[in-house]
């Protein structure tokens, strides 16, 4: 019993960065209709900006906001200079895919030849643990869970109760009426892809702060992950994402705890496939009508 | 070497992603699992080995065998991944779930559980020509890989250029006008995968005997993007081009890699920027070329056909299109609408409804936008189906077509209910539909869209598309001079060699229903095909279906335009919000007040 409360503690706190980068992933998604591969490189970047940042003495906390804002405005760059341009010559589905993977490959072995393939780490100490009831957490662990909640929070408010927010759910409901509407959805467009950056860089670096040590595969792993809490939430769902990295980050704790902790992602991953083939519109999707329903 | 085994492997990438449009990353899973096969069947039992490596299973086989059996074994594996397809995922989450399974696989394979020797991998697998490893066999391994390679090409020419590659072109382009045609789509990528998986296997098979050696690292989930750059780079769906691509990048790019000066303090850098190059250049050709250095070729048929313009090599000459009769005369004759009634004459002979709607309910959510609709349709007729937007007509005609399963009801066709068949079932049966806005397959010819809409070819069988022209080449020639016919009598001859996706709205309209008359129809389900139609297309439409009708052919004709109701309908059904109001002739119908009504309320 013990060791399934303690899990389900760990399971929150990696519940919570999970679900930050499948906030970022399914916002892309939702607005853009992307299943950008590229994401799990952004991750990456990130991390070893942080990195970078960490090694010249700077706060981790700053260091992970620097490197948010970095990734935030790379990501806008990214989809103003390739995806914008890709979806107006009117690529295929596939060939949007295969695209993002290969800036994803591009990048993420820009990386290694710059940083290398070691095992890397910030160094950080866990900040003493904190103890409630039987979960043993270490205070970096908390902290994280606690900005983690915060920035759903903020996300919540921003999409509920702003004039931008609304927009960006109009837009991911119906862009073209959105626009009909007069929503500028182009800037809207790009405001989300800041954002998911942005996600993405605070996802990351909470992600390689909690994990002590990571290599430049962080991201690509970490992708699948994503991917996979936001299709069990519902891609595009904000909502579903969250649920989703709670739900990943339970079962991965705890068949890591009771099963094999060498199969953790193997768990995350059955449950993606899984997912798709039962329900492929996820827990909170809307049963929409097929894709390409004829007439 | 390696282009030779990279060859056979991208050939068989192509033949999934650049004809079929299968996006499998997990194709080189397929590969690796060739290679563990034929690991496994030579090295003999695990014990053996001495115990400095372990596996589950060990054989000793000779090596031609082992080949063979690895080749079957990445078909299985090939025809278990295509069951990923039997749920119609949209393409990019179907290229996800095979991405996962790739990376499972090596995971599961990396884990050290006595399965095939976890990380490290088997090493001494013997070389099919004796010895180990690569220095034993050289130059004649070379041409062993090349002679099966020459195979390979072969077996795929004959897959892709010919009939049958026409029909994976057509899923490709368009998977739901592909099941309007009857064409089973879930089958034939389920025979992309298994043969392509046989490739890859073959391809590992291959590269294992010659390294003598495979582990997890040789596999990782970028391979399969590696390979699948050659196909992009080289030219999606052409054979040859792919050549060229698999020379360009898996071999120059990253075989080449290895033999740059190493940078000091960076000992991979140089492999390491060969995937920065390839990651590169896959963007680049997606943004400027997407069809690859050297395209995807059409056959062309204008100069077979004899048809106008041939002088001038493919080109439209405008003193051509005065050589095709007159319309006033192709209409006259329409010998190739007999042909393409054949089915329809057999129907008549019966007094029954050729299609009888029984209570059908169709419901989206909330909305019930067919609500217990009822309604017959006699052979030999046509039947008008009329009502305001949002009556239901098309959703009707798409429960009918089986684009929707009804959630209720029945639909009886010539006696059998067809309420829970496929689309392309009820195809097949005769039940032929075209759509509100024209669906062809925009990267075939106009005359490839006809042909491929052929019922039951030789071609499609396909352990017999191996058999080669000889198989297939007569039920072509016949289709072809069908195909010729329809095309002159809906004025496209001239565009022929055209792609479908370069025609004008009218062409692309007037083609899409010639194509429905290719698939043999016994009722032919047009939705408002006169939308949008200039006066010159909607004559020869009107004309072409009085005389289909004078042929036996039974039709559903869905329309606003009351006028060309009025003048060629036997039978007209009006529905109003989701329910049949009325049925009856078109001058019986004005009458009645609750039909007026829902016109003007509508």
């Amino acid at each position: 019993m013990n060791l399934l409360i303690a899990a389900v503690g760990f399971g929150i706190a990696s519940g919570a960065v999970i679900a930050l980068g499948s906030l970022g992933f399914t916002l892309q998604f939702g607005l853009s209709n992307v299943l950008n591969i590229a994401y799990g490189a952004f991750l990456t970047l990130a991390v070893f900006i942080g990195l970078l940042l960490v090694n010249a003495n700077v706060n981790p906390w700053i260091a992970m906001i620097v490197a948010a804002l970095v990734t935030g405005l790379l990501s806008v760059a990214y989809y103003q200079a390739l995806i914008r341009g890709l979806l107006r010559r009117g690529a295929s589905l596939g060939s949007l895919v295969i695209a993002t993977f290969g800036v994803g490959i591009a990048l993420e072995y820009i990386i290694v030849s710059i940083f290398g393939p070691e095992v890397q780490s910030y160094g950080l100490q866990g900040g003493g643990t904190v103890n409630i009831g039987d979960i043993t957490l270490s205070g970096l662990q908390v902290a994280v869970v606690v900005l983690a909640c915060a920035i759903m929070l903020g996300l919540h408010l921003l999409l509920t109760r702003t004039t931008l927010g609304r927009a960006m759910r109009a837009t991911s409901v119906n862009r073209t009426l959105a626009r009909s509407c007069g929503i500028h959805t182009e800037r809207v467009t790009q405001i989300t892809w800041f954002l998911s950056g942005v996600l993405a860089g605070i996802a990351a670096v909470a992600l390689a702060m909690v994990t002590a040590s990571f290599d430049f595969t962080l991201g690509s792993t970490f992708l699948i992950t994503v991917i996979a809490a936001a299709v069990v939430g519902g891609i595009g769902q904000p909502y579903g994402a969250m649920l989703g990295g709670l739900i990943i980050g339970l079962t991965t704790e705890i068949s890591a705890a009771f099963l094999s902790p060498a199969y953790r992602d193997v768990i995350a991953f059955a449950l993606l496939v899984a997912m798709l083939l039962l329900r492929p519109s996820g827990i909170l999707g809307i049963q929409s009508r097929r894709h390409n329903v004829a007439g | 070497m390696y282009f030779g085994t990279d060859l056979i492997a991208t050939w068989g990438l192509n033949l999934q992603f650049g004809v079929t449009g299968v996006l499998n990353f997990a194709y080189i899973v397929d590969l690796a699992v060739g290679a563990y096969a034929y690991a496994l069947m030579t090295l003999g039992p695990s014990a053996a080995s001495g115990g400095f490596q372990s596996y589950f299973i060990g054989f000793k086989l000779s090596p031609i065998l082992a080949l063979i059996i690895a080749t079957a074994a990445g078909m299985a594996i090939g025809g278990l991944l295509s069951l990923l397809g039997l749920r119609r995922l949209r393409p990019d989450y179907q290229a996800v779930a095979l991405l996962v399974v790739s990376i499972v696989t090596v995971t599961v394979a990396e884990a050290d559980l006595g399965l095939v020797n976890g990380n490290a991998g088997l090493t001494l697998i013997p070389n099919p020509l004796g010895g180990f490893g690569p220095t034993q066999s050289g130059w004649a391994y070379v041409v062993l890989v090349g002679v099966l390679a020459a195979v390979g090409y072969i077996v795929v020419r004959r897959l892709t250029d010919s009939p049958f590659g026409r029909t994976l072109r057509a899923v490709r382009d368009d998977e739901v006008a592909a099941r309007g045609i009857g064409k089973n789509v879930v089958w034939l990528r389920a025979v992309v995968q298994i043969v392509g998986g046989g490739f890859a296997a073959l391809s590992g098979a291959l590269l294992a005997g010659f390294i003598g050696a495979w582990s997890p690292g040789a596999w990782q989930y970028v391979e399969t993007i590696s390979l699948l750059s050659a196909v992009i780079v080289g030219g999606m769906g052409n054979n040859l081009g792919v050549m060229l691509g698999t020379a360009l990048v898996p071999v120059l790019i990253q075989q080449g890699a290895q033999y740059l000066p190493a940078v000091a303090g960076h000992p991979g850098l140089a492999e390491d920027m060969s995937w920065v190059v390839l990651g590169v250049m896959i963007v680049i050709f997606i943004w400027f070329r997407p069809q690859g250095v050297i395209p995807e070729r059409r056959p062309r048929y204008r100069r077979l056909l004899g048809l106008a313009g041939a002088a001038t090599g493919g080109t439209i000459s405008p003193a051509g299109a005065t050589q095709l009769p007159s319309r006033a005369a192709a209409a006259a004759t329409l010998p190739a609408l007999h042909l393409v009634s054949r089915r329809a004459e057999g129907d008549l002979a019966h007094d029954r409804p050729l299609l009888e709607v029984k209570d059908v309910v169709v419901q989206f959510g909330g909305v019930r936008a067919v609500d217990s609709a009822s309604c017959v349709m006699q052979a030999g007729q046509i039947t008008g189906l009329i009502g305001p937007n949002g009556a239901g007509k098309s959703s009707l005609i798409n429960a009918v077509s089986g684009f929707v399963r009804p959630n209720h009801g029945e639909v009886l066709f010539a006696g059998h209910d067809v309420a829970r068949l496929s689309a392309e079932r009820r195809a097949n049966m005769g039940l032929v539909r075209t759509f509100q806005l024209p669906r062809l397959f925009p990267n075939l010819s106009a005359i490839e869209n006809l042909l491929v809409a052929v019922p039951n070819q030789r071609a499609e069988r396909t352990v017999g598309v191996l058999g080669g022209r000889s198989v297939w080449g007569k039920q072509e020639q016949a289709s072809l001079e069908t195909a010729r016919e329809l095309l002159e009598i809906f004025e496209l001859a001239e565009k022929v060699d055209d792609m479908a996706g370069t025609l004008s709205g009218g062409q692309q309209r007037m083609l899409e229903v010639t194509r429905a008359l290719m698939c043999d129809p016994r009722l032919l389900l047009l939705d408002e095909p006169l939308a949008g139609l200039s006066p010159h297309w909607s004559e020869i439409l009107e004309q072409a279906l009085v005389q289909l009708r004078a042929r036996g052919l039974s039709m559903v004709l869905v329309e606003h335009e009351l006028g060309i109701v009025d003048r060629i309908c036997d039978n007209v059904i009006v529905m109003a919000q989701g329910k049949v109001l009325a049925t009856g002739k078109m001058t019986d119908l004005r009458a009645q007040e609750e039909v007026q009504a829902a016109y003007v309320i509508g």
